[in-house]
């Protein structure tokens, strides 16, 4: 992680040359959250034997941007710490464990890097406590005439999907976190061409070693991305490409009605290029976006994602949504300094149901409080989901800052 | 012929002869005086309620009454978020996050970062002289007012808004803007005329709420520059990204 020090450190610091405009900004916040867990998460298979738990977390983002003329150079450094005894359980007949599993709910996103070829992160676990370290963006960014050129570690965020976004692999929703300012690095390189106004095409190289490990080989993605404005209420958005092994197909459609948006993606994938065992797999979305008043807003979200056979339950690529799902988010402005969100999400196969309220609250220029409430309802005995017993009920408190 | 006429060495409403029984014109010359054809300020935006105030630095280019671009430039939460106008199409990008959204029109009822001015007010703002008809109303001391009525192929969220103009200078001092049961929902006003770069402007604008007379949000203009000349890509979701 030194180097990642190394690299921001000389980012910042590099001479200030006539033309060239420097800018150094981040985020920080502290969470306090109380946890009870699912009473089914004790038994076999999950062996998760804890009742109520506290979660400290505190973490932050510095970003450094260095700009000349037609060209960029910007860094994101982001730090987590987190600290709860649910790190360090007790051993299981007398076998040493890792940590439970909720903790991997209360960190999500875990991966800051999506496709990763250059490591530059670490996480240093240790009793009751996990420190996080990693260079989430480190980009080169030219522009020329109608073309845009990027190298190193890029955030690609293009999509509707607030809650399930299968179009773009490249960065997770985070609508269902407490986490805010988070965005996923992924390495390689991104070149767009702007063809006017109404239709731009990105197209991406990028690496990921994770999947063979990083003293094996470079798996590619080779992705592009088109938005094309059809009329001035229907957009279409395509993708295609190769990415995780899979080979991938699939678009967004959104319309605009006069009051609301209905936009729907799909997304295709195949079997495993590589032969290794899978099954192919199929994502679709539904979505209605509408501001009710000029304090309300609403969006609803709804979809399936074909099942994964052959992917381990407790990897949390995907936190939720599950196989079926509905939900419906409510953003309110109860007073210009406090808005509130209230989310619910249903698997319509299991019955699970998620509900999720956030309060924030204004303090000063450049601080806000949250009050957060995490509340699994409604488990259906039919659950077929291990990783929904594993939801655990919280309600947390955090202070964030800007600088 | 029209400069000519609205030379503002001379300019008094009353020296606008025959024009000044016409709103359109009325209307026209204060838009020609406040916008230009090329613009670029600074302005500070506040959020003012009786117990708190927070303050946006905004920058803004304009061209034409069809492309703006706008950037804010603190507090640091918000620094570097920009919007784009083109046409009728708007887009709000977020840097930190590489993330650009865009304004659909369900949102266009939603708060401009949580001000009293609506999204529909920065795509819209320009658009009073061709979206309404005009018409001049009983004169409220030193200002002329003019009905404002939305044309009935247009699209916009106010079916009648009211100008109160001066007299003195044909700038607006007020708009008054009503729903559909012609109930007064908000008013904007304008004060502290200033000489920016030839043009006279309202320097300090206020919009109040009906519905809560206590909160407001006030635009102070820092700066403002006329025909600034942009690149041929300034206002493009290319340049709207580059940040």
């Amino acid at each position: 992680m030194k180097n990642a020090s190394i690299l921001l450190t000389l980012l910042l610091s590099l001479p200030i040359l006539a033309g060239v405009d420097v800018d150094l900004s981040g985020n920080v916040e502290g969470q306090f959250r109380h946890v009870k867990n699912n009473e089914e998460a004790d038994e076999p298979p999950l062996f998760q034997d804890w009742n109520q738990e506290n979660f400290y977390l505190l973490y932050g983002n510095i970003n450094g941007k260095i700009e000349m003329g037609d060209s960029r150079l910007e860094a994101n450094w982001f730090g987590r710490f987190s600290q709860s005894e649910l790190y360090n359980p007790d051993p299981l007949f007398g076998i040493e464990r890792d940590s439970y599993l909720a903790t991997s709910i209360y960190t999500f996103p875990n991966k800051l890097v999506a496709r990763d070829v250059f490591q530059l992160q670490s996480v240093d676990q240790n009793g009751n406590y996990q420190i996080e370290s990693v260079l989430n963006k480190f980009y080169y960014e030219w522009d020329y005439e109608e073309h845009r050129f990027m190298a190193g570690r890029i955030y690609v965020n293009y999509g509707l999907g607030e809650i399930f976004n299968p179009i773009n692999p490249f960065n997770q929703p985070t609508a269902l976190t407490a986490i805010s300012q988070v965005a996923q690095g992924n390495d390689g390189f991104s070149f767009t061409f702007f063809a006017d106004d109404k239709h731009t095409i990105q197209f991406l190289l990028l690496g990921d070693k994770r999947i063979e490990g990083y003293d094996g080989q470079i798996d590619r993605t080779l992705w592009a991305h088109g938005e094309y404005q059809y009329s001035e209420s229907i957009q279409l958005d395509y993708v295609i490409g190769e990415d995780q092994n899979r080979q991938k197909i699939g678009g967004q459609l959104s319309y605009q009605l006069e009051e609301a948006l209905i936009f729907s993606q799909i997304l295709y994938q195949s079997k495993n290029v590589k032969n290794e065992p899978s099954n192919d797999l199929f994502d679709i979305l539904l979505g209605y976006d509408e501001q009710l008043t000029s304090k309300w807003h609403l969006r609803v979200e709804g979809g399936h994602q074909k099942k994964n056979n052959y992917a381990t339950f407790t990897s949390f690529e995907r936190f939720l949504p599950t196989e079926y799902f509905v939900a419906i988010a409510n953003l309110y402005e109860v007073h210009p300094l406090l808005k509130v969100n209230a989310t619910i999400i249903n698997d319509i196969k299991s019955g699970f149901t998620y509900l999720i309220g956030k309060g924030t609250y204004n303090l000063s220029k450049n601080t806000e409080a949250e009050l957060f409430g995490y509340v699994p309802v409604g488990t259906g005995d039919e659950a077929e989901n291990l990783a929904q017993k594993l939801v655990t009920t919280d309600i947390g408190v955090g202070l964030r800052m800007f600088f | 012929m029209f400069k000519k006429i609205f030379s503002r060495d001379i300019v008094l409403c009353v020296a606008l002869g025959a024009n000044v029984n016409n709103a359109d014109e009325w209307l026209k010359y204060a838009e020609r005086e406040m916008r230009g054809d090329r613009s670029h300020s600074k302005m500070t935006m506040t959020i003012q309620t009786p117990n708190w105030n927070r303050t946006l630095e905004i920058e803004s280019d304009v061209e034409g009454k069809k492309q703006a671009l706008s950037t804010i430039q603190s507090p640091p939460k918000e620094k570097g978020i920009r919007t784009l106008r083109i046409e009728n199409k708007m887009w709000n990008y977020f840097p930190k996050l590489k993330r650009k959204v865009a304004v659909s029109s369900s949102m266009l009822l939603a708060s401009w970062m949580g001000s009293d001015f609506t999204n529909d007010d920065i795509l819209k703002a320009s658009s009073m002289a061709e979206d309404y008809n005009h018409k001049f109303g009983k004169d409220e001391g030193e200002f002329k007012v003019i009905e404002n009525t939305a044309k009935s192929n247009s699209k916009v969220m106010w079916p009648k808004i009211v100008t109160l103009a001066s007299k003195d200078d044909c700038l607006p001092r007020m708009y008054k803007y009503y729903d559909k049961e012609d109930k007064l929902r908000r008013t904007l006003t304008f004060s502290n005329i200033k000489n920016f770069d030839g043009h006279k402007v309202p320097a300090h604008w206020e919009m109040v709420p009906e519905e809560n007379k206590t909160k407001k949000t006030i635009i102070d203009y820092k700066s403002l520059s006329f025909d600034v000349k942009f690149k041929p890509d300034h206002f493009s979701q290319k340049n709207l990204t580059s940040n």
